[in-house]
């Protein structure tokens, strides 16, 4: 039996690396990567409560934390190959158009 | 100890250690390869804690289709030089604050209190009550799942796709 409190920190801990990649990277391509193991912190999360509570809704959610995190991926990548055809860059410093 | 608390571990620390490697990495590709690495190792976790069915959609999905998209992407940005990060005091004071407080909840989350006896006799969920739950209570989110993936698949075709046919970018 898993104590509940480990997979809580599992999914804590994984939240949190994602969290500190999106921050500190200035690559695009990786800001994304970072967005995806904060989904899969949640992920754990949710999965780890619904066995503890011993109730298919926490794999229910996760599944639909999947498709948005599929379709998230899919989106920013299409946005990324568009910025990069016109800018040839993906460093967020450039991301700078709007600025007043 | 038993078994499957050892193995949980085995796949949980596997999980984090790549989880790091991936966000320090200064190569976009071994960031890659340690991001399929996490998510295998989180699949682990799924089948550790009984959800036989996001272990496999993690699998499929991300180690099938996420991190093959991302190795393509990759190969067409051409990712090779690497980006210089420099940054100015506050936004790099609050860069080093937010996730040391957040370890700290984490820390007392873990460690803080014993832990809560679970409600049920857990005798693992079924697979018929997951998809039973799916398909009748959560059946208009599902549908509107399906809606959202079209709307995807139609949109980043638009933003992606060239102007012109013989356009050279």
């Amino acid at each position: 039996m898993i104590p509940v409190n480990l997979v809580l920190g599992l999914g804590f801990v994984l939240f949190l690396i994602g969290l500190v990649g999106v921050l500190i990277r200035k690559n695009m391509v990786i800001m994304l990567m970072s967005l995806e193991l904060l989904l899969n912190g949640v992920n754990v999360i949710f999965a780890g409560l619904g066995r503890h509570l011993n109730s298919p809704r926490g794999s229910i959610f996760a599944l639909f934390v999947i498709v948005v995190a599929v379709s998230e991926a899919a989106v920013g990548f299409a946005l990324i190959l568009s910025y990069f055809r016109q800018k040839n860059t993906y460093d967020t410093d450039d991301l700078n158009e709007l600025k007043g | 100890m038993t078994a499957t608390l050892a193995i949980f571990l085995l796949f949980a620390g596997l999980a984090v250690v790549c989880a790091v490697q991936v966000v320090v990495q200064k190569n976009a590709m071994h960031s890659v390869l340690y991001l399929a690495f996490t998510v295998l190792a989180v699949a682990g976790v799924f089948f550790c804690l009984q959800a036989e069915y996001l272990g496999a959609i993690q699998i499929i999905v991300y180690g099938g289709g996420i991190v093959v998209l991302y190795v393509f992407v990759i190969v067409i940005v051409n990712l090779r030089e690497v980006v210089p990060e420099k940054r100015k005091f506050v936004p790099k004071l609050v860069i080093v604050l937010t996730p040391v407080l957040l370890l700290a909840e984490v820390a007392a989350i873990v460690f803080g209190r014993a832990p809560v006896p679970a409600s049920g006799e857990a005798n693992g969920l079924e697979l018929g009550a997951f998809s039973e739950a799916l398909m009748t209570t959560y059946l208009v989110p599902f549908e509107l799942a399906s809606i959202l993936l079209l709307a995807v698949l139609i949109g980043a075709v638009i933003v992606a796709r060239r102007k012109d046919l013989h356009d050279p970018r």
